[in-house]
């Protein structure tokens, strides 16, 4: 079949966008399964996991082939290294909320679930985060990406109040501790989930100018 | 400065021996620097505002460009875009199209290469070219490869056997012709024929070697091998070749001009030129959206 390298390029932009907004869901979610302790929906987020798998594979076999048979350059061959790299990336971000969500069950039926305020604030500074960063992709807006890599901070912090109040808990009942740390995985999971979320975002300014920022680099 | 098509052998170009290649920061122009000027390199070609003209037809506007040392340089843009006039102008080819001028500075290490004062055969040996089509004389490879070097000079025979098998070896073709000095040129494929003709080019010790889509005639695998060739004598010859193949651009080349429309658009290094263009034009036509 010969590559129109032109419009599947668009297409491959729209699909991994469409990736980007299921991802998203599934990011709001999680919000819920946290606050809520929303079991039904955790076994839902943990079941719609290999559907994000496949439009993942369906986008990496799609770049490989354009890098293949399309001879990329320039804007074109960014856009597919970046595809690449998100879509592999936004896959781990539905790891992470297929992990969240193990956790959540199992702490809710141990009847040990509990949290600090600061762990919703993070979900949903992520979920934030996120939302930014495929409005930045699609916009190619570079100031709003540096914005999402500055809000990676917010979260880090909120992090660290989780730890404070786990290690609190384990110290006034050491017999839950066993569900603090399992707490602290969740917390650490969302933190993790905004550190991809950024990454995304340094993605989007290779995408847009060529640079590579990644590791700290302005 | 003007120079107009008719000349009259005169002083040639000075002399410039191959040195080695050194390693030059290739990649940016310096801010606020023209188009094809580069930022820092030792600089074989200096063009600045040079402008030519077929009769009224404006064929190049106003070049800025510095081709540096023992590089390669690849030229590329839409047919008509003025990339061959130029490379052709660098060994005053368009001498012999009526109504060819042209005004502005074209410099070889600082001697022009413009005006009738210029002996144009000698700086042809300083300029050789390579065509399209490959294009051996009627005669044997070993004749094809001697030709130039007796045109210029009284060499033995033993001299002279040395300086083909070393042009020979240089272009890659000693191994495969060695047995058949004395047979046609003809005889042989289109990548040999290429291949020979780089070492006709080789023979006479230019400095400055300019290729006009010299794989367009030929076969994948002669076109690797001519690719191959050009990659090994970049570290000894300036080489500024012309292309419609935008991969072998960008395989070949360390830096890459874009034409359009008779104006040099953007020039930077080869890698810049086939991730992150600074220019929509350049852009576009790389990308396949124009051109």
């Amino acid at each position: 079949m010969p590559v129109n390298l032109q419009s599947r390029v668009i297409d491959l932009r729209r699909n991994l966008l469409a990736l980007g907004a299921l991802v998203e869901q599934r990011v709001g979610s999680v919000i819920e399964v946290i606050r809520d302790g929303d079991v039904d929906l955790a076994r839902k987020v943990r079941a719609g996991d290999a559907e994000i798998d496949q439009m993942q594979l369906e986008l990496e076999g799609e770049c490989m082939r354009l890098l293949a048979l399309g001879s990329p350059v320039a804007s074109d061959l960014r856009l597919i290294l970046t595809a690449m790299r998100v879509s592999n990336e936004l896959e781990r971000i539905a790891d992470m909320c297929k992990g969240i969500s193990k956790r959540v069950i199992r702490l809710v039926e141990s009847g040990s679930y509990r949290y600090p305020p600061a762990l919703v604030q993070m979900a949903e500074a992520a979920l934030t985060m996120l939302r930014d960063v495929l409005v930045a992709f699609s916009n190619e807006d570079i100031k709003l990406c540096l914005e999402v890599r500055r809000a990676d901070n917010y979260v880090d912090g909120l992090n660290r109040e989780v730890v404070a109040w786990a290690r609190e808990w384990i110290e006034r009942d050491v017999e839950k501790s066993g569900a603090a740390i399992e707490l602290l995985a969740v917390s650490q999971r969302v933190e993790r989930l905004a550190d991809i979320v950024t990454a995304i975002a340094e993605d989007t300014v290779f995408l847009v100018e060529g640079r590579l920022v990644r590791h700290g680099a302005e | 400065m003007q120079s107009d098509a008719s000349t009259t052998p005169k002083p040639a170009a000075a002399s410039h021996a191959p040195g080695p290649r050194v390693e030059i920061p290739l990649s940016s122009p310096v801010p606020g620097a023209a188009a094809g000027t580069a930022a820092s390199a030792e600089i074989a070609i200096k063009v600045r505002g040079f402008s030519s003209w077929y009769g009224q037809f404006q064929a190049l506007k106003s070049i800025d460009l510095d081709i540096p040392a023992r590089h390669v340089t690849a030229f590329i843009g839409p047919s008509g875009c003025g990339k061959s006039t130029f490379l052709r102008w660098i060994n005053r080819m368009n001498d012999t199209i009526p109504g060819a001028r042209a005004e502005g500075t074209l410099e070889l290490h600082g001697d022009s290469l413009l005006g009738k004062a210029v002996d144009v055969v000698e700086l042809r040996r300083h300029v050789g070219m390579v065509f399209q089509k490959p294009n051996p004389f009627p005669k044997s490879i070993y004749d094809n490869v001697a030709f130039g070097p007796r045109l210029h000079k009284t060499y033995t025979r033993a001299e002279l056997d040395e300086l083909v098998e070393h042009s020979l070896r240089q272009a890659s073709i000693w191994s495969e012709v060695k047995d058949r000095l004395h047979a046609s040129a003809l005889g042989l494929s289109g990548g040999q024929q290429q291949r020979l003709c780089i070492a006709r080019a080789i023979a006479v010790g230019p400095e400055v070697l300019l290729m006009d889509e010299p794989c367009s005639a030929l076969d994948p695998k002669s076109t690797l091998a001519i690719e191959e060739l050009i990659e090994t004598l970049a570290d000894r010859y300036t080489i500024v070749i012309v292309t419609h193949n935008m991969q072998q651009a960008a395989r070949v080349s360390d830096r890459t001009s874009f034409f359009f429309e008779g104006r040099l658009v953007e020039s930077d290094a080869t890698e810049n030129m086939f991730t992150k263009p600074r220019n929509k034009q350049t852009e576009d036509y790389v990308t396949g959206r124009f051109g």
